[in-house]
């Protein structure tokens, strides 16, 4: 996620949202600022690539040719093709899959425990919360790059272990947020007036404080699928991600990289297409948080 | 001022407390026999050769005497041999680590030399064309990831101009991948720069400042630049801890020679105890530099200084 988003700075954001005239107002909003509509647009373009990724790829992605090793980008390949000659144009297609699927799942595990962390820590209060948050900020200060790569040294490395060391390491992050955003929903009169009401304590969380904080958390995983993706996508560069001959756009560029001078495409397009999402990503939370919060919109 | 730093040390005793835990489970939660697995790739170990690893290296005690004596080696500044070679690993820890932080620290640099300024100018001109160039040019920045910028800074200076070396580990060497480390950090720097002084100059104390004559520079100098610089220095810790995480991929990228090599060549050869050490000195630097970073903030604001 973007370094310079504070978890407070989220969480002091005054949301209305159960209002329809207030969520209305966010889809305008939304809709009006141009880099939410490039996101948009980017990442609706992802998605079709990866539904159809079967249809839309000319070649199949893991297909070698003797005869077309690293060719020049050209109508037939339109991102030329890699030393094995498998069409890259191809690859990048089927490649939007498993970033997608990369996102959604290490920021779905992030988001569900932080969630779960962040939520417990501040509806218990007391020592659950010490301990909860005092672990959290700890984590916090091991970095994403740290805690991702020990998980990937105790659990292998692979795809699948690579999304689960992403997800893992975002928790304390999340956990952080979660609970900023829940403390203020707990210090409103509402949440009160439900304590007062006699709602028990699952009703508090889940029918209180999550419907709220929720909005908050929304444009935290939407900033946080840029960074996971980011992260991910880095950890295979490394070697410890996605094995050959997955067709993940971290892995091809670092595979790219050996043939530098003689075929600079490899290296361009899988590169290309990880700051697009990324950016894309990035795009759309950012333009999701001035939405939420207007203040600090122009 | 005594009691925020020592709530800082403690936090950070508590976080290397809890970093050797961790690296002392780190073994068990490998699925399958870790020697085993660290063995696997060396030819014509026998059983008893596999035992004696396993002794040698405390596996055969129960977790809470393990832990004990890892603690105990560890104030004796022993971390273990490395699984090949049978090196100690804090020596080649510390061998390297210099060049991990003279890379990190440059990074720094070169992300407050750029994005300070540029973030200042777009909040200074806020809503002008070069306000919406300079932040589109920064989520770009944000968004490129490190190692595909490292590789085509590498394209361009280093194999097409040939302006510097490609790879190795020296003076003129350090250059692509500072830049490549500093500038999508630039890049958020000049973000936060650009929030944290527009909040300031929206606040009543500049207005009552432009308010009663003060001509704008100073204006600028005294009250806008002071007091948004305070939230930016706040994240210079979490920055730091950002770039020493990246050098790992980078240093890869240029072979640097930090301890971001070291820690990767471990996990593919499956060296247990480098990548304890790893993590152990690692999060020591990082936690370490973010108390002294944090003293200098407190510092900075008065408020935290009587506090």
């Amino acid at each position: 996620m973007l370094a310079d988003q504070t978890t407070a700075d989220l969480a002091s954001s005054p949301l209305e949202t159960g209002r329809p005239e207030a969520r209305s107002g966010f889809a305008a909003r939304l809709f009006r600022s141009p880099g939410g509509i490039i996101g948009l647009a980017i990442i609706a373009l992802l998605v079709i690539l990866a539904v159809f990724a079967d249809s839309l790829a000319p070649f199949s992605p893991t297909r070698m040719g003797a005869g077309r090793r690293l060719l020049e980008p050209s109508w037939r390949h339109l991102a030329g093709t890699d030393e094995f000659g498998r069409d890259m144009f191809s690859r990048i297609v089927h490649g939007a899959r498993l970033t997608l699927k990369i996102g959604a799942i290490a920021v779905g595990i992030s988001l569900a425990a932080g969630l779960t962390i962040g939520l417990i820590a501040a509806y218990a209060r007391g020592i659950v919360e010490a301990v909860l948050m005092r672990l959290s900020d700890v984590l916090f200060s091991f970095t994403e790059t740290l805690i991702a790569l020990a998980c990937v040294a105790v659990l292998g490395p692979s795809l699948e272990n690579a999304m689960v060391a992403v997800g893992l390491a975002g928790i304390p992050y999340y956990a952080r947020t979660a609970y900023a955003s829940a403390l203020v929903e707990v210090s409103k009169p509402y949440f009160e007036a439900a304590i007062a009401a006699g709602a028990g304590p699952v009703r508090l969380v889940l029918l209180h404080l999550l419907p709220n904080i929720l909005p908050t958390m929304v444009v935290v995983a939407t900033l946080g699928l840029s960074s996971a993706i980011l992260a991910a996508a880095g950890l295979s560069f490394l070697g410890l991600g996605a094995q050959p001959p997955a067709p993940e756009w971290g892995a091809m560029l670092s595979a790219g990289r050996d043939f530098f001078n003689r075929a600079p495409w490899l290296m361009l397009y899988p590169g290309l297409s990880i700051a697009l999402v990324v950016l894309a990503f990035n795009l759309l939370g950012d333009a999701m948080r001035e939405a939420l919060d207007p203040r600090g919109a122009d | 001022m005594w009691q925020f730093i020592g709530r800082r040390v403690a936090l950070g005793v508590l976080t290397i407390f809890i970093t050797t835990v961790a690296v002392t489970l780190l073994i068990h939660l490998v699925p399958g026999d870790p020697v085993q697995i660290m063995y696997a790739q060396s030819q014509g170990t026998t059983p008893e050769q596999i035992e004696q690893i396993r002794t040698s290296l405390g596996l055969d005690r129960s977790i809470p005497e393990q832990y004990v004596r890892f603690v105990g080696r560890l104030l004796e500044g022993d971390l273990g041999v490395t699984v090949r070679g049978r090196q100690p690993v804090l020596d080649l820890l510390l061998q390297r680590l210099p060049n991990t932080l003279a890379l990190a620290f440059s990074a720094m640099a070169v992300a407050a030399v750029l994005g300070l300024p540029l973030g200042f100018l777009a909040a200074y001109r806020r809503g002008t064309m070069l306000d919406t160039a300079l932040m589109t040019l920064a989520i770009a920045g944000v968004s490129v990831p490190h190692f595909w910028l490292g590789l085509l800074l590498l394209f361009a200076f280093a194999v097409e101009l040939q302006w510097l070396p490609v790879a190795g580990t020296g003076p003129l060497n350090l250059v692509l991948p500072a830049l490549t480390l500093g500038l999508s950090n630039a890049a958020i720097v000049a973000r936060m720069t650009r929030s944290s002084m527009i909040d300031v100059m929206s606040q009543d104390f500049v207005r009552t400042a432009h308010a009663k004559g003060l001509p704008k520079a100073m204006v600028l100098e005294r009250h806008v630049l002071r007091a948004g610089l305070v939230p930016i220095i706040t994240m210079a810790g979490l920055q730091f801890a950002a770039m020493m995480g990246g050098a790992i991929v980078v240093e890869n990228i240029f072979a640097w020679n930090g301890v971001g090599r070291l820690a990767i060549e471990a996990i593919f050869q499956r060296d247990y105890p480098m990548i304890q050490g790893f993590i152990l000195v690692f999060a020591t630097v990082v936690v370490v530099m973010s108390i002294l970073l944090d003293v200098v903030y407190a510092l900075v604001d008065p408020r935290i200084r009587r506090g």
